[in-house]
C-alpha cells in the first residue's frame, strides 16, 4: 500500500513538489554511512611519494634518537632501540621500498605492530604522519590491482596514496633474506 | 569418579610424582648396577608416598599399582646383591604406566590399562623369589665379578659388602628389630594448600621483563643524581653562592634523597631478582639426570655398556631455556650411545675400557651457557659421512672429495642426512642433527661438533643465558661503544711496538712467553680497514673456548654491571652479538660474543668488494640509504657520522670515492672536503657532496672546495647516486 503524503491546506502543487523532492532526498542513504566505510590510515612523504600505513597498526610516533647503529646488519636496518622496555629494530622504509629519494633527514620514528604476533618495529619518516580516511573501495580496488606490499590508493583529485602492507613488506624482506 | 576437590589437586599431585618417579628411576638404574642402603631405603619410600598419596586422593587402582612395586622390591631389603635386571626393567615399565595413567586421569583422557603391569610384577616377583638367598641375583651379564671394574675396586665392594653382612648379623644377633618402613612422606592433600600455588608461566615471565624495566629505572635514577650533582657544581662554579644558597640547598636535599632512594630501588631490584631467578630457574641436572634411563634403556637395546657421567648439573637455567633443551640433549646422548660407542667387545680389542661414557658437561660464563656432549667411542666415520652424502645427493661428488674433515663433520647438519641405512626406533630417519641445531639456534645459541677417530665426539653447545645481570667491560670503537662480557676479559694493557710482531699478513702481541693474535675490533665489524695497534692504544686479552685473542679497541670506557637481553628477530642472526643492554642514560650497547672475536684468524672483514666508498653522514637513515645504493652497485661501504670521524678513518684507510652530507654539527661537508683536499694523498680522491637543499650556491661552494659532484637527497632515489659515484670515478680517471 503506497502512502499518499498529506500537505496542509493551502500548499500550492510548487510548494508540494519541492517538499516531494526534499523528502527525497531524506529517504536516501545518508552520504555519512558512505563515508564510514573507509580504512583510517596515518599519510607521511617519502621523498616526493606519499605513503601510508593502516592506523590501527600504528602505535607511537617517537623522535629518531637513542638509536643505537648494528655494525654488521643488512643495510636497510638503522640500529636497535628501546621502546617501552622493549628491544626494536629501526629500519629505514625508503631503503626497505628499495632505495628512494627523501627531501629531508627523517627525524621521527613510527613505531609500528606489523601483525607479526605482537612484536613492533621501528620505521623512519621524514614528518609525523596526519590520519586520513581511504575509502575501503579504493583501498579494495588498488589491492585488487596490485599484490604485494604497497597498494596504489588513488583519491579523488588524483592524489596517490602509497597504502603498505607491513606483514607482506616484512615477508617479502625475510624471504630474500633466506635467498641470499 | 574423582571427589571435584581432589581432582583440582590432581595438577600439583602429578607434579609431585613426577619428582618422586624420577628419584626412584634413579635408584632403580643405580641400584641395578651395585646395592646401596640408602638409596634402597629412599626408593622403598618413594614407592610408599606413591602408594599413599594416590589413595588419599582416592585413586585405588594407583595406590594397588605402587603397592604391587613395592611387594616386587621389599624382599629384596637388607639383601647385598644388585637388582635383578629384570626386576628394575619390570619395575621401570610399570613406573612408566604408573605416571602414564597419572597423567592420563589429570588430563581426563583414555586410560591406560594397568593389568599388563600387574602380571608383569607378578611374573617377576616370582622370579626374584626364586633366586637363592645370598646368591646374586642373574644381572645382564653382570653376575660374578665385573670385567670392567680394577682389582682394587673389587676388593672395596667385597669389604663394603661384608661390612654390612656383619652389621646386619649383628643386628640379628642383637635382636634389634628391622629399621622401621618408611614413612610416608607429607600427605597430598597439602600439595596444592597455601604453601605453594601454581601460576601461569606467562605471568612469571611478564614479571621478569618488569623486574627487568625496573632494574634499568633504577639505573637512570642514579644517572638523573649524577646530572644533579653536575649541575650543583656548574652552580657553585658560577661564583654566585650567597643568591643561591637558597637553591643549592634545596638541590642537595633532593641529590641526598635521590641516592637514598636509588639504593632501596637497588636493593629491592636485586631481591626481586633473586626470588624471580629462584621460580624462574631450575637445576640443568632435572633435564640431564632422566637421561641416565634413556642410556641405561638403550644399552639393553643394542648391548652395548655406558655410564653417563654429568658435569655441572648444579648449574641453574631459565626454564623456558631447559625445557627448549630437553629435546636436542636427549637427542644427542643417545646419538652417542647409538652412533658413538662401540659394542663391548671391541672396545676391549681397541684397549679401552668395556664400558664407554658419555659426558656431559654444562658450564656458565658470565651470561653464556656451554653445554657439552661428549664420548668416547668411534668418531664420525668420515668415509660413512662422505658416502651417505653421495648416495643422498647432499653435495656433488667433485665436492666432496675436496672437502675437508671439519667440513665433513658439517654435513650431519643437513636436512635429511643420515649414515644409517635402515630405520631403527633411535636413528637413520635423516631427522635429527638438523632438528637440533635449528632448535639451537632458536635459542639464539650454535652447536659445534669435533671429533678424532677412534677417540670420540664433541659437540659443543653455546647458548646464552638470559636472566640476571652480569659484568661488561664497556669500549669505544670509533664511534660505537660496545660491550664485552667480562668473564672473558683475562686483562687489558697498552699497546707497544716492541711487544708486537707485524708480519705480513697478520700481528702478534708477546704476552707473558705467549704469542697472542691480535685483532682489531672495528676491522672485524666491518667498520674500518685493518691497521697495526698504535702505541699507547688498548688491547684487551680475551680468552674464549680455549683460545686468546688479543683486542685492539679506541678506547676502554669502564666495567658496568647490565642486564643483557636478546636481540630483536630482525638483527638475531647476527653472529657476532650476545645481545644488548641498556646503559644508565637508557641508550643500548651492542654486547659482543667473545667466541665470535676469538673464533676467527685474522680476518679481513672489512672490504670484501672491489671498490671502497665512504660515506659520511649524521643522519642514520641516510648513511643507510646511500649504503643500500652503493651495496648494491658492488661497493663496500664503511660510514661516518661526522667529518672529524670521517678524517680519522681516512687517516688509515683509502677510498675510491666519499659521499658526504653537506649539512652536519661541528664539520660541514665543504670543511671536510677541503680538509681532505689539503692532504696530499686525498687529492685525487672522488667526493661526491650531497644536500637536503639543492641550491646553486650550494653547488659552486661545493666545487670551490674541491668536490666533484653534487646532488640533493631527493635525488639520491636508486640508481642516480650509483650513477653520479660512477661519473665522477669515470671523470678523476680520464682526467688521470
Amino acid at each position: 500500500m503506497k502512502l499518499e503524503a498529506r500537505f496542509p491546506d493551502g500548499v500550492t502543487q510548487e510548494d508540494r513538489e519541492l517538499l516531494e523532492r526534499r523528502a527525497a532526498r531524506l529517504r536516501e542513504k545518508p552520504r555519512e554511512a558512505e563515508e564510514e566505510s573507509v580504512l583510517w590510515a596515518a599519510e607521511f612523504p617519502v621523498g616526493e611519494d606519499s605513503y601510508a600505513l593502516p592506523l590501527e597498526s600504528l602505535r607511537a610516533a617517537v623522535p629518531l634518537r637513542m638509536v643505537t647503529p648494528v655494525p654488521l646488519s643488512p643495510p636497510h636496518v638503522i640500529g636497535i632501540l628501546r621502546f617501552q622496555g622493549q628491544i626494536l629494530t629501526a629500519m629505514s622504509l625508503s631503503s626497505l621500498l628499495g632505495g628512494r629519494g627523501w627531501r629531508e633527514d627523517p627525524a621521527v620514528l613510527l613505531v609500528v605492530d606489523p601483525g607479526m604476533g605482537g612484536r613492533l618495529l621501528a620505521l623512519d619518516c621524514e614528518r609525523i604522519p596526519k590520519p586520513v580516511p581511504l575509502p575501503h573501495a579504493l583501498v579494495e580496488e588498488a589491492r585488487a590491482r596490485q599484490a604485494g606490499a604497497v597498494a596504489e590508493v588513488t583519491l579523488p583529485g588524483l592524489h596517490q596514496v602509497n597504502l603498505l602492507d607491513l606483514r607482506l613488506l616484512m615477508d617479502r624482506r625475510a624471504s630474500e633474506k633466506r635467498d641470499a | 569418579m574423582l571427589d571435584p576437590m581432589m581432582e583440582q589437586l590432581l595438577p600439583g599431585f602429578l607434579d609431585e610424582c613426577k619428582e618422586i618417579a624420577e628419584r626412584v628411576t634413579d635408584h632403580l638404574i643405580e641400584l641395578e648396577k651395585a646395592h646401596e642402603q640408602s638409596r634402597f631405603d629412599d626408593l622403598a619410600r618413594g614407592l610408599h608416598t606413591l602408594k599413599g598419596s594416590a589413595a588419599t586422593l582416592g585413586l585405588a587402582e594407583l595406590s594397588e599399582l605402587a603397592h604391587r612395586m613395592e611387594d616386587a622390591v621389599l624382599p629384596l631389603r637388607g639383601k647385598s646383591s644388585a637388582l635383578p635386571g629384570a626386576l628394575t626393567d619390570a619395575l621401570l615399565k610399570t613406573l612408566d604406566t604408573w605416571m602414564a595413567h597419572l597423567r592420563a586421569t589429570t588430563a581426563k583422557s583414555d586410560l591406560p590399562d594397568l593389568k599388563p603391569s600387574h602380571k608383569l610384577l607378578e611374573a617377576v616377583r616370582h622370579a626374584v623369589q626364586a633366586v637363592e638367598p645370598g646368591k646374586p641375583a642373574a644381572n645382564n651379564g653382570k653376575a660374578g665379578p665385573d670385567k670392567g671394574k680394577t682389582a682394587a675396586a673389587q676388593e672395596k665392594e667385597k669389604k663394603s659388602t661384608k661390612r654390612e653382612r656383619e652389621a646386619r648379623e649383628a643386628r640379628e644377633a642383637r635382636a634389634e628389630p628391622v629399621p622401621p618402613e618408611p614413612a610416608p612422606e607429607e600427605e597430598v592433600g597439602a600439595a596444592e594448600d597455601a604453601g605453594s600455588w601454581r601460576v601461569r608461566t606467562r605471568e612469571v615471565v611478564s614479571l621478569l621483563h618488569e623486574v627487568e624495566r625496573l632494574r634499568e629505572v633504577r639505573l637512570r635514577l642514579e644517572e638523573r643524581r649524577r646530572e644533579l650533582e653536575r649541575g650543583l657544581s656548574q652552580l657553585a662554579r658560577l661564583g654566585i653562592l650567597a643568591q643561591t644558597a637558597e637553591v643549592r640547598a634545596l638541590l642537595m636535599g633532593v641529590q641526598r634523597a635521590l641516592s637514598a632512594d636509588g639504593e632501596e630501588a637497588g636493593d629491592i631490584v636485586a631481591s626481586m631478582e633473586d626470588e624471580l631467578k629462584t621460580i624462574c630457574t631450575l637445576p640443568v641436572r632435572t633435564v640431564l639426570e632422566p637421561l641416565r634411563r634413556s642410556v641405561r634403556d638403550l644399552c639393553k637395546r643394542s648391548g652395548k655398556l655406558a655410564r653417563l657421567s654429568i658435569v655441572g648439573g648444579e648449574v641453574s637455567l631459565d626454564r623456558r631455556v631447559l625445557e627448549a633443551l630437553r629435546g636436542p640433549l636427549v637427542h644427542l646422548v643417545r646419538n652417542a650411545v647409538d652412533h658413538g660407542l662401540e659394542v663391548p667387545d671391541v672396545r676391549e680389542a681397541r684397549g679401552k675400557h668395556r664400558e664407554g661414557i658419555v659426558v656431559v658437561r654444562v658450564e656458565q660464563q658470565g651470561n653464556m651457557l656451554f653445554i657439552e656432549v661428549s664420548d668416547d667411542g668411534n668418531g664420525l666415520d668420515l668415509a660413512l659421512i662422505k658416502q651417505a652424502a653421495r648416495d643422498l645427493s647432499i653435495v656433488p661428488g667433485a665436492e666432496l672429495d675436496a672437502m675437508t674433515p671439519a667440513q665433513l663433520h658439517q654435513l650431519i647438519f643437513r636436512n635429511g642426512f643420515s649414515t644409517r641405512r635402515t630405520v631403527t626406533e633411535v636413528s637413520g630417519r635423516g631427522v635429527g642433527m638438523d632438528v637440533v641445531r635449528s632448535q639451537i639456534q632458536g635459542l639464539q645459541g650454535h652447536i659445534e661438533v669435533q671429533s678424532t677417530p677412534g677417540q670420540g665426539t664433541r659437540f659443543t653447545l653455546t647458548l646464552p643465558a638470559e636472566l640476571g645481570s652480569s659484568p661488561v667491560l664497556v669500549v669505544r670503537c670509533g664511534e660505537h661503544e660496545l660491550g664485552i662480557p667480562m668473564a672473558a676479559v683475562e686483562t687489558s694493557l697498552l699497546a707497544r711496538s716492541a711487544e708486537l710482531r707485524v708480519a705480513r699478513t697478520r700481528v702478534q702481541l708477546s704476552h707473558r712467553e705467549q704469542l697472542i693474535p691480535v685483532q682489531d675490533l672495528g676491522t672485524l665489524l666491518a667498520l674500518r680497514q685493518p691497521e697495526v695497534p698504535h702505541d699507547g692504544q688498548p688491547l684487551l686479552v680475551l680468552q674464549s673456548q680455549g683460545r686468546r685473542i688479543a683486542l685492539a679497541v679506541d678506547e676502554v670506557v669502564g666495567d658496568r654491571e647490565l642486564v643483557i637481553r636478546p636481540l630483536p628477530p630482525e638483527v638475531r642472526d647476527l653472529a657476532a652479538y650476545q645481545g644488548a643492554a641498556t646503559l644508565a642514560r637508557g641508550e643500548l650497547v651492542l654486547i659482543v660474543r667473545p667466541d665470535w672475536l676469538s673464533g676467527f684468524e685474522r680476518r679481513d672483514a672489512s672490504l670484501t668488494g672491489t671498490r671502497r666508498a665512504l660515506v659520511v653522514d649524521d643522519s642514520l637513515t641516510a648513511r643507510a640509504l646511500h649504503r643500500t645504493a652503493l651495496e648494491a652497485g658492488g661497493y663496500s661501504v664503511h660510514t661516518a657520522s661526522s667529518g672529524r670521524q670521517a678524517l680519522e678513518q681516512l687517516r688509515h684507510s683509502s677510498y675510491d670515492v666519499m659521499v658526504s652530507d653537506i649539512g652536519m654539527d661541528e664539520m660541514d661537508g665543504f670543511e671536510l672536503t677541503l680538509e681532505a683536499r689539503r692532504r696530499h694523498e686525498l687529492e685525487a680522491m672522488p667526493i661526491i657532496l650531497v644536500s637536503a637543499r639543492d641550491s646553486d650556491a650550494d653547488r659552486q661552494r661545493g666545487a670551490a672546495s674541491g668536490a666533484d659532484g653534487f646532488l640533493s637527497k631527493k635525488d639520491c632515489a636508486a640508481g642516480r647516486l650509483l650513477a653520479e659515484v660512477q661519473a665522477v670515478i669515470a671523470r678523476r680517471q680520464g682526467a688521470a
